[in-house]
């Protein structure tokens, strides 16, 4: 089945002599009107943070998003990790409270507090009843601000993100990622490393260097504060400034600007991370891709992701799931970071399919160079453009998408722009687009079973194969 | 204070039950169907059929052609999907308001009209596709079976529950044509689904589209089996060891409750949130912040209808520590609790996250269309959404206790233990 069969093909079967009519007519649909990403209020505190109000009436959960920039590469080398263990540990005891005090008044309040680390920057995330997000939002000022860090919790969290190490390399996809960006990037660049850091890294970390990370690099400066949700009658503006604006931390450093990251030299390969036994295989083909301010424009690297491997009618899955059965699914996407991106693919398939699976996806993949239907087109921009309004419907995924830009250097006009723009491209724009970055270079990483698949990757003749342990 | 979103229902003539609840805040409207059939439903040498069959209906009908459901809905703006569980099988979809008849128009072309397009070459794609779900999201992963294991030991063999919904590679290569149109003609038909319109639309424009797009589907006119009666606690303890290559020590720890929606089930969930599911739970407390012995605790209380629930516990042993201290700790904190029942700081917090996660839940409305059909289609209690928070408060702590004495007692336990090979295992 090629590509073109897939959207746009109904009612070929009506045509079928013993098929009785359909008792009600296809109803006609009625174009939706233009969506626009709500308008925030906008806010810029005494102590330097921004803050962006979201009034979404019905909302009865407030969501809160703030993100503050610092590019991963500031982590020592030898402490990668540093961080995301910071992050962990915001919570886990202030000035005012024990790690276990805090906790208790986090479950009683009905908030639900998480932080986390990209390669884009620092994310403290809460949701609460609307009800309670003064008090709730006093808290996220003590997790930013007052942190104490004891000596008993960093020891957990340090033996738990090494646990977590090990389960992440007992699991194909998680391996397969790691390999992924180490075979990619080159190995001087932060991004050729998990952002969690390894075992040897976070082993190497103290009390001490979450302290001094925390002081120098978590301050309001540059910091966004999102807040979604049903605000009326709340006083939003007064409780962020008697909160998170009270804040100051005079030792916050200027973080380096971001760069891309440095692909390697021979990124161009064929690595096979050995399972033996295993029942299917965990696969990834990557190369460096766009970021959101890319030359030519962001809008059609979304559709790509959507034409290529963002359905099960995608080209991929059209071939790979629905003719040959090899796969639960797989998902292509368009990856940007702060600076530069990847285009990454990804799934598992029946292990004894993996040698054909690869080849077939990167036919697949490298015969897209060859270009786009305009079905395809159309059925990627509408399904981007028309689902926006449900997407961002609630209070959390409105906040998710204005802290994700926040920390990108945008803000919400940007979806709305790339919307509007998207609705002109062509399938000359989606080729030029897609040929900007795919040349026919890619990393690949299996992870399974090398002794039945190694030998027939190589036969591919799509690069050098390595076979590496667990 | 009761919730107030807005439900209007109805029945049409063939017996399909039908729900709207407006909401105009988005110009949307989610369509979901329930059927009252999942894996429970499943006679043995057939388990996995009502999933697979979940998956057929994606793969054309009289009029829509394979793989058309989605290709169409997604490029007019529609999200959709299908799932299974033991109780049920949903297919929902969000779409731009001027979209929803078209949607309700292909639902209507499926659930009436599947079987004209149904082959042994689709049988046989989607067969290899759910054995390759299978493998990715249970037999590929750590501790992917550890769930299939704990039905198994928590249910009796002969029991609807005991074996999981995937289903076993055997039955699903067994799994024919014949097994396929049977299926449909038993199970699906409009008196044995339930319809839920959530969005931009008012009560009457949804009951006529409901009226103008299924009313001519007719019905299954087969009787659905009653429920089955409650189960009693497991009588006693049941122990899996699951040797393999896993990184560390797993304890899942099952027990069975009482069945959905009813005071009985809400207490214990309060209790199993209480010992295990908070952030500040009596096991976590313990175990992963006093002791450090364990990288983390969970507890989940998973609501079912046909004579059970699932309650179990979840401990991730830290590396080094041995699982039956670990297990022996449960044990004495599962006593305490069914002795003391819950603190008054335990309960407040038990209901302060359920609320905020339930009010989360409702806040989008594919999950609120969702929750509706389900409390209508299993429940017959269109209200639930409104009502269920108030029901969750009225709970007492000494229920709370009561509950946790019957149902959660250690005596009463299935575990399954995943355990990492040693080193001097390996000779």
């Amino acid at each position: 089945m090629s590509a073109a069969d897939g959207p746009g093909a109904e009612g070929f079967q009506t045509e079928r002599s013993d098929v009785p009519p359909p008792e009600v007519e296809r109803p006609e649909v009625q174009p939706p009107e233009q969506w626009a990403f709500p308008e925030p209020s906008r806010h810029r505190l005494a102590n330097g943070v921004e803050l962006l109000a979201y009034d979404v009436p019905g909302q009865y959960v407030v969501s809160v998003r703030t993100v503050l920039p610092v590019p991963l590469s500031v982590e020592p080398r030898e402490v990668e990790g540093v961080a995301t263990i910071m992050s962990r540990l915001l919570d886990e005891g202030t000035d005012q409270h024990t790690a276990e005090e805090f906790a208790e008044l986090l479950e009683r309040k009905g908030i639900a507090l998480g932080a986390s680390v990209s390669d884009g920057g620092l994310a403290v995330d809460l949701d609460v009843p609307k009800a309670r997000l003064e008090e709730a939002l006093d808290l996220l000022r003590q997790v930013l601000a007052e942190p104490v860090f004891p000596q008993q919790e960093v020891d957990r969290h340090l033996r738990t993100r090494l646990a977590e190490i090990e389960q992440e390399r007992a699991v194909g996809a998680h391996r397969a990622a790691w390999e992924l960006i180490a075979t990619l990037f080159d190995d001087g660049d932060r991004a050729s490393r998990p952002t969690g850091g390894t075992s040897t890294s976070v082993a190497a970390i103290t009390r001490e260097h979450l302290v001094d990370f925390h002081r120098q690099h978590v301050g309001p400066r540059g910091m966004t504060v999102v807040v979604a949700g049903d605000l009326q009658g709340l006083d939003t503006l007064g409780a962020v400034e008697r909160t998170v604006g009270t804040w100051r931390n005079d030792a916050q450093v200027d973080e380096p600007a971001p760069r891309a990251a440095t692909p390697a030299a021979d990124a161009a390969r064929v690595v096979v991370v050995d399972r033996p036994g295993a029942v299917q295989s965990d696969l990834v083909v990557g190369c460096p891709g766009p970021d959101r301010r890319a030359e030519g424009g962001w809008p059609a690297y979304p559709v790509l992701s959507f034409v290529v491997g963002g359905s099960p009618n995608a080209r991929i899955d059209a071939v790979l799931r629905e003719e040959k059965g090899y796969s639960y699914g797989i998902r292509s996407g368009f990856r940007p970071r702060r600076v530069g991106g990847l285009f990454l693919t990804s799934g598992s398939v029946r292990a004894d399919s993996t040698v054909d699976a690869v080849r077939l996806l990167l036919e697949i993949l490298d015969g897209a160079r060859e270009g786009f239907t305009d079905q395809e087109v159309r059925a990627g921009v509408d399904f981007l453009g028309k689902t926006a309004p449900g997407r961002f419907a609630t209070a959390d995924t409105l906040a998710d998408e204005a802290a994700m830009l926040a920390l990108d250097g945008l803000g919400t006009q940007f979806t709305t722009d790339m919307l509007t723009a998207m609705r002109d491209l062509t399938p000359q724009d989606l080729q030029t687009a897609y040929r900007r970055w795919v040349d026919g270079r890619w990393t690949v990483v299996v992870v399974g079973d090398a002794a039945s698949c190694a030998d027939g990757l190589r036969e591919l003749g799509i690069g050098a194969v390595t076979v590496v342990p667990t | 204070m009761p919730l107030d979103y807005p439900i209007h229902q109805h029945t049409l003539a063939n017996g399909l039950g039908v729900v709207v609840s407006p909401d105009t805040s988005v110009p949307v409207v989610t369509v979901n169907l329930w059927v009252n059939v999942g894996s429970r439903h499943e006679s043995p040498g057939r388990t996995g059929l009502a999933h697979l069959f979940e998956h057929l209906m994606f793969q054309g009908s009289r009029h829509v052609a394979s793989g058309e459901h989605f290709s169409r809905l997604m490029a007019e703006g529609g999200r959709l999907n299908a799932t299974t569980w033991f109780d049920r099988t949903n297919y929902f979809e969000t779409v731009p308001k001027g979209a929803y008849e078209l949607a309700l128009w292909m639902e209507a072309d499926r659930h009436g009209h599947l079987l004209d397009a149904v082959t042994q070459e689709n049988l046989d794609n989607q067969r290899d596709v759910v054995k390759e779900e299978r493998r990715q999201r249970y037999d590929n992963v750590p501790y992917g079976n550890a769930l299939i294991e704990v039905y198994a030991a928590a249910f009796p063999a002969d029991h609807p529950y005991h074996h999981p919904t995937i289903g076993s590679m055997d039955d699903l290569e067994a799994a024919s044509l014949e097994d396929v149109h049977a299926f449909f003609r038993r199970f699906y038909g409009p008196d044995n689904t339930v319809l839920t319109l959530v969005g931009d639309l008012t009560p009457e424009e949804g009951f006529a589209a409901a009226e103008r797009y299924f009313g001519h589907v007719p019905a299954t006119g087969q009787e659905q089996r009653p429920r089955l009666a409650q189960l009693d606690p497991i009588p006693k303890p049941v122990r899996v060891d699951r040797p393999g290559d896993v990184p560390n020590d797993r304890l899942h720890i099952a027990f069975r409750l009482p069945v959905d929606n009813t005071d009985e089930f809400f207490a214990a969930s309060l209790a199993l949130d209480a010992l295990a599911g908070l952030g500040t739970s009596r096991l976590t407390q313990r175990l992963v912040r006093r002791e450090q012995v364990a990288n983390a605790v969970q507890g989940h209380a998973l609501g079912l209808v046909d004579g059970v629930s699932l309650g179990f516990v979840v401990v991730d042993v830290a590396d080094g520590e041995d699982p039956d201290v670990l297990e022996a700790a449960v044990v004495e904190e599962l006593e305490r609790f069914a002795a003391e029942g819950p603190t008054e700081v335990e309960m407040e917090s038990a209901m302060a996250q359920s609320e905020r996660s339930w009010l989360h839940a409702l806040a989008s409305q594919e999950e609120r269309a969702d929750l509706i059909s389900q409390h209508v289609l299993l429940h017959d209690d269109p209200q639930f959404v409104n009502t269920f928070l108030d029901r969750l408060r009225a709970v007492r702590p000494e229920q709370v206790r009561v509950a946790a004495a019957r149902w959660l007692r250690p005596d009463h336990r299935a575990v399954v233990a995943h355990l990492a090979r040693r080193e001097q295992d390996a000779a």
